[in-house]
């Protein structure tokens, strides 16, 4: 990694601030200047800037666009970077007018007859983009998976996984796009899609510019560098953490009744008011327990009857205040729906609003057949709509989301009730924004909302022009840390760290063309460069600790060495002889209460080893033993043999209890300070057992007792003291008959008369010696360590999955010497479905011979992820074409295991999900949309999207098939796209 | 005797059978039951099985529409032809011909039954910059590509009208110069992951099309328009020297050496070709390296006696490998 050099500037309206200020990250609420942002630039390494950077004509004359209002510091500094044709990176917050910026790249590209691709992460937010860009510039084409308008136009709007595609097959796009934009690049972070902007980005033309906008991430520089070190290109870094509108936190305790302003809209936190607002807090009363399990409508319910929920309570508020629109949001789509029908009580419009927003209602509805207008969900949501009061979220049909994303723009709905999708994409600001709940489910547990989060919602608050300020209101149901609260109102934003995984279906492609390699790639993913962004800073570790390494200096460094590691091995073989005699079945017979046993001392410092052989051990007698009882069941079934024992011993110890109140209890030496006391010991720790034994008393609670049975065990190895304690033979004694303890008790009697040969052994400071080599060597392993670290990290990161990967390609016959075979070529144009299962179910010929219902009812198992807990089980026959996809998935499953790829075989199987098999069948059939709401208890919104994603794939499909050759194959993909691409499915946006 | 038409001696003869017969016995024998005329009935045990190119399905039986060999895989059946013309596959290199400068596109003959198509965006520009064309853009097609010309792209798709649509993606596609064109039967190309190939001892490229043809030139160092771009940034009184491939840079002449291996080399494929082996990078270096072993003048390649040679050398060298398996 080269070092990238850097100029930063500072912009500021009155100048004169610390540079330090802006830098900072978490100052985003209140930052003092309120115009400012921190301008930067990252070179490629060795790249030579000049003056005349620019040869383009339009230095010096006009801007390609003039806007009717004065620009912010930080669109201007954008701008001024598009206009010397170099990439830029825009980070700022959703309100702050980033839109600015794209339609400058895109004018200034029209103007030079050059191509533009805006790509952003949503169908539905390119669709309003389309709209968007199309009232501004009249040459505007519009490519999703759902519809294509003109794609000759000079700016192309699409979504992402499109434009990369459109790479991959090298369209003649690509050869003319002078800037691409991408938008909401933050996506990148995205689990299952983030790889999607890292292809796209690594295989961009070499000669195209790009903008990217994005929310406010603290490492804006790092993706620059990562930009211009892939792209051999300037990158432009515009950061603002300026809000047009400031904003005031307030926190609404549920049960009470009044808002209490936490942070203000200078960014400053207020503890006072914090407290106060939790001692407001109502605990949960009875009623509210018992619907623990359904936390979601925990405190949002109507608590007794006759009294007003918390959310009727709160909007009241707010339109009393004249805080509105005001926009909650909630994290799931069933409680969404939830709140808005507490609102039934409520009118927010008068009777002219009432008559445009039926208006508007209707003639966005008249599209629809009379069928799908009698919808339950379109004709509840007409009254709802009426009294000013909407719902937005993707269960919807997709024409009632954009109606009221409509209405709300137009001012007709005041309260609107909305999930998280609501906060990204097109501007649509509230005055008032509402946090109905502060947990939120990400799928295996509840937790608190996350900053980035919070910062993005909570841009929605105030609008620009409008308000002076933006309100956000957090309704808290639990106590919770100022911290907490703080951390969440005030904390930085999430990082854009790389989310880059591969399949399959990606190497294909990457094979398939003639310099494409996937190790190149990988090689310029975002997520390498991240990895090697660490490096230096395991180089200077390892460095560090080398130096410590050396400076330590031994004498006679060798022959201490070779009697080092003598004592190692003599400790080792120690150590499995042990192993074998004190194994239950061996010493279990001898473990008799009075028998005196030799025990190691608890050491008193890890680090620090005992060199001498009999140093660290201590005598005791031995009290009882006992199983350990094992966490599972199945521990009672093992044979005595093989279970845990602890073997209970008197011995001195030294007692300490911490402040927590838990003991701790240290082994010392019979002669040391200590109380006796009973310990209980695994057998690894038992040294020796003596052929003495001694008559202990019964009862060893008193303390006399127990300090008088070790005086005997004094008594007792002092009598033996010359000669040694009599010890139990393991042979002659235990019984011990193992070839290997012969082995290594013969190695152990050779290597201690090994000892005697060595002079240094003698010497008087043998032990610090010891002591010092012993630090020496572990230093030595951590520098290894390290650099193990350091060579993974430099090898490619996925280099081993990638192989996997390969080698399951190769093995399923998808590849061979890196040319891609027929079945390859039909799985390299699957990108929406799983492409390995699908290409297997289609060449074992499981479509040829099922009716085109069944195949596009089987399809729709590779679509739906959701799990359905109540969902009717698919009748037989679709059962039977279920249990064989799962038999081919289960095949591809085993063959990736083989492969080592990592796979959770029945994980991967139970992915496919049969749920909407029914729904689909009956839709391909012909039946109303209505009737297939019917047999499924999902949302509307949820199955277009299956039943589109499901047409996306049918496309697919029939490409698939071309490749192949199969004409029939190909006319019934064909069938199946014309018999489900109909009616409300199928809707046109609004937008369009 | 695979229809060559050369005179042997009779020894050559008997040699020349004896090497292909010792061929022939390596050649697997796994498929060599598959093979199929038009019209043989293909036997599919289920009707699940997918039909794929070469074959028809005639009422309830599936036939062959090529003769070639039967390949399956999973349930699919297809017939690989043996000897056939070329058919495009995308991302396929192709090496052709400039037939056509027509609006907006190039028509190139590419060996294939129908003329493939060069769309002018489709198409880097000369400058490197990345713009919509233009209509002068339009009007200066005749200096990047005339009549005649020799191109090198890669099989883009077919497009909806049918017609077969080519790319040149990058700065290593486009005309070729200096250089010999070959044209063998496309079956003896075989799609691998390279079909550039750089010889650096010879100082040649060798590019392997696989429509058959095949073009041998002098090696092209082949600049990336960003690098480039660079060079002249930081270096002004460069500008001059270095600027559009082909225009201000006076072609000096191939020195002898080079165009005698370039020779060397097409006469090693022509070689091959006549034979029927399948031509890759490896045999034709052998080749080479045993005619220059051998002292060979380059016209000497084409006689009787070094056939005889290449088909030997070619039964030991697939002989040692399967020994070696």
């Amino acid at each position: 990694m080269g070092s990238f050099k850097r100029k930063s500037q500072e912009f500021s309206n009155e100048g004169d601030i610390p540079p330090s200020k802006q830098l900072k990250q978490n100052e985003l609420l209140g930052v003092d200047e309120p115009v400012t942002c921190l301008h930067d630039v990252s070179y490629p390494e060795g790249y030579v800037s000049s003056a005349s950077t620019s040869g383009l004509p339009q230095q010096d004359s006009k801007p390609a666009k003039e806007f009717p209002f004065p620009l912010d510091p930080f669109q201007s500094e954008a701008i001024k970077c598009i206009n010397n044709g170099e990439s830029v990176m825009v980070s700022a917050h959703t309100s702050a007018g980033k839109t600015v910026v794209a339609l400058y790249a895109i004018a200034l590209s029209l103007k030079n007859n050059q191509r533009v691709v805006y790509t952003s992460p949503i169908k539905a937010l390119s669709n309003q983009k389309y709209r968007e860009f199309k009232e501004e510039f009249s040459d505007v084409g519009l490519m999703t998976g759902d519809v294509t308008i003109d794609p000759n136009a000079s700016c192309l709007v699409m979504t992402t996984e499109i434009w990369r595609s459109m790479q991959y097959k090298g369209s003649e796009v690509t050869r003319e796009v002078a800037w691409v934009i991408f938008d909401e690049v933050h996506y990148m972070r995205d689990r299952e899609r983030g790889v999607v902007w890292e292809e796209s980005i690594v295989m961009a033309p070499k000669n195209s510019n790009f903008v990217f906008l994005s929310a406010t991430v603290p490492n804006a520089k790092e993706f620059a560098d990562w930009v211009a070190k892939v792209h051999q290109q300037p990158c432009h870094i515009v950061y603002t953490d300026y809000r047009p509108t400031p904003l005031q936190h307030y926190i609404f305790p549920s049960g009470g009744d009044g808002l209490y302003l936490v942070v203000d809209d200078k960014g400053k936190f207020r503890e006072d008011s914090f407290q106060k607002a939790l001692n407001a807090l109502v605990p949960a009363n009875e009623g509210d327990k018992k619907r623990e399990n359904s936390k979601w409508q925990k405190g949002l319910v109507v608590g007794k009857s006759g009294e007003d929920s918390d959310i009727f309570k709160m909007v009241k508020m707010i339109i009393q205040r004249q805080y509105d629109p005001v926009i909650c949001f909630s994290f799931s789509k069933r409680e969404c729906e939830f709140l808005a029908m507490q609102m039934a009580k409520m009118d927010l419009n008068n009777d002219d609003e009432k008559v445009n927003i039926e208006t508007i209602f209707w003639s966005a509805m008249d599209m629809l057949s009379d069928d799908d207008k009698k919808l339950p969900q379109v004709s509840n949501m007409l009254p709802l709509l009426k009294r000013g009061i909407g719902v937005h979220h993707s269960g919807l049909l997709p024409i009632l989301k954009e109606v009221i994303e409509i209405l709300f723009q137009e001012g007709f709905i005041k309260c609107l009730f909305a999930t998280e999708t609501f906060s990204i994409g097109l501007n649509m600001p509230a005055k008032t924004v509402v946090f109905t709940n502060v947990r939120k489910f990400d799928g295996d547990k509840f937790r608190w909302l996350s900053s980035g989060e919070y910062i993005q919602m909570s841009g929605r608050a105030g609008r620009r022009g409008i308000d002076d300020r933006g309100i956000c209101i957090l309704m808290v149901d639990e106590k919770l840390e100022p911290s907490t609260a703080k951390f969440m109102l005030k904390g930085s934003a999430d990082a854009l760290n790389s989310a880059f995984h591969l399949s399959y279906n990606m190497l294909l492609n990457q094979i398939r063309s003639e310099d494409g390699h996937p190790e190149n790639l990988l090689r310029n993913s975002f997520y390498q460069f991240q990895a090697d962004r660490a490096l230096p800073d395991y180089e200077k570790q390892a460095k560090i600790l080398e130096e410590e390494r050396n400076s330590i200096v031994i004498e006679e460094e060798d022959s201490l060495e070779r009697y080092y590691n003598l004592l190692e091995q003599y400790k080792s073989l120690k150590r499995d002889v042990c192993g074998i005699v004190f194994s239950p079945k061996y010493c279990l017979p001898f473990l008799q209460p009075g028998r005196l046993v030799c025990v190691e001392c608890t050491k008193v410092d890890v680090d620090i080893p005992i060199f001498s052989i009999n140093e660290g051990v201590t005598w005791g007698v031995i009290v009882n033993f006992e199983r350990v009882k094992g966490i599972s069941e199945d521990d009672a079934n093992k044979k005595p043999e093989d279970a845990n024992y602890t073997v209970d011993v008197l011995t001195r110890c030294i007692v300490q209890k911490d402040e927590v109140g838990r003991k701790t209890i240290k082994i010392v030496r019979l002669k040391d300070a200590g109380e006796p006391a009973v310990v209980s010991l695994p057998l690894s720790q038992i040294d020796s057992l003596s052929s003495v034994r001694l008559v202990i008393p019964k009862d060893l609670l008193p303390s006399e007792v127990r300090e008088n049975t070790l005086k005997k065990v004094s008594e007792v190895l002092n009598r033996f003291s010359k000669e040694g304690m009599p010890l139990l033979h393991p042979e002659d004694d235990m019984k011990v008959q193992s070839s290997s303890y012969k082995k290594a008790s013969s190695r152990i009697e050779a290597l201690e008369s090994l000892f005697e040969e060595y002079e240094i052994a003698k010497s008087p400071l043998i032990k610090e010696k010891l002591k010092v080599l012993h630090k020496k060597k572990e230093l030595t392993s951590k520098i290894k360590s390290i650099k193990r670290t350091l060579r993974t990290s430099t090898v490619l990161a996925f280099k081993y999955e990638l192989k996997a990967r390969k080698r399951a390609l190769r093995r399923l016959g998808y590849i061979r010497d890196d040319v891609v075979l027929q079945k390859g070529k039909v799985a390299s144009e699957i990108s929406s479905a799983d492409e390995l299962t699908l290409t297997e179910l289609m060449l074992n010929g499981t479509f040829r011979n099922i009716k085109v219902e069944d195949m596009v009812s089987l399809l729709s198992c590779f679509i739906w992820q959701e799990k359905l807990q109540d969902a009717q089980k698919p009748r037989e026959e679709l059962g039977l074409l279920f249990a064989q996809l799962q038999d081919t998935a289960r095949q591809v499953a085993k063959v990736q295991l083989e492969s080592k790829v990592q796979i959770d075989v029945e994980n991967f199987v139970s992915s496919f999900r049969p749920d909407i098999m029914e729904a689909v069948y009956a839709w391909a059939k012909g039946s109303k949309f209505y009737e297939i709401m019917e047999m499924t208890p999902v949302f509307e919104g949820s199955l277009i999207r299956a039943i589109r994603r499901l047409e996306e794939v049918l496309q697919q499909l029939i490409q698939a098939a071309k490749s192949i050759g199969d004409i029939v194959l190909e006319s019934k993909f064909e069938e199946a796209v014309t018999k489900i691409k109909r009616d409300i499915v199928f809707a046109a946006s609004l937008y369009l | 005797m695979r229809g060559i038409r050369l005179s042997f001696s009779n020894t050559q003869k008997l040699r020349l059978e004896k090497a292909l017969a010792q061929l022939e016995s390596l050649s697997s024998k796994l498929n060599s039951n598959a093979t199929v005329i038009v019209a043989d009935k293909i036997p599919v045990d289920e009707d699940a099985a997918l039909k794929g190119h070469g074959t028809l399905e005639m009422g309830n039986d599936v036939v062959a529409s090529v003769c070639g060999v039967v390949e399956r895989v999973n349930k699919l059946v297809y017939v690989r032809p043996l000897r056939a013309r070329y058919k495009p596959e995308i991302g396929d290199i192709i090496v052709g011909r400039v037939i056509e400068v027509a609006p907006k596109r190039w028509r190139l003959e590419i060996n294939f039954s129908q003329d493939a198509v060069l769309m002018l965006s489709s198409m880097n520009l000369p400058d490197g910059i990345q713009r919509r064309r233009t209509a002068v853009d339009e009007l200066n097609m005749r200096s990047i590509f005339v009549e005649n010309d020799v191109i090198c792209a890669e099989v883009r798709g077919f497009q909806h009208d049918g017609s077969l649509h080519l790319q040149a993606r990058s700065q290593k596609y486009g005309k070729l110069e200096r250089g010999k064109l070959l044209k063998i039967p496309p079956y003896l190309v075989k799609r691998r992951k390279q079909h550039f190939h750089h010889l650096d001892q010879y100082g040649v490229d060798l590019i392997f099309g696989c429509n058959g043809l095949i073009w041998i030139g002098e090696h092209v160092d082949v600049k990336d328009a960003m690098v480039e771009d660079q060079v002249n940034k930081s270096d002004p009184q460069n500008t001059h020297s270095s600027s559009l491939p082909g225009s201000s840079e006076e072609p000096t002449d191939t020195p002898l050496e080079r165009r005698q291996y370039i020779c060397r080399i097409a006469n090693a494929i022509t070689v091959f070709s006549a034979l029927g082996f399948m031509v890759n990078l490896d045999s034709v270096m052998e080749t080479v390296t045993l005619s220059l072993s051998l002292n060979l003048g380059v016209h000497e390649m084409l006689e009787a006696e070094f056939h005889v040679l290449v088909a030997e050398q070619e039964a030991e060298r697939r002989s040692t490998s399967t020994r070696r398996k």
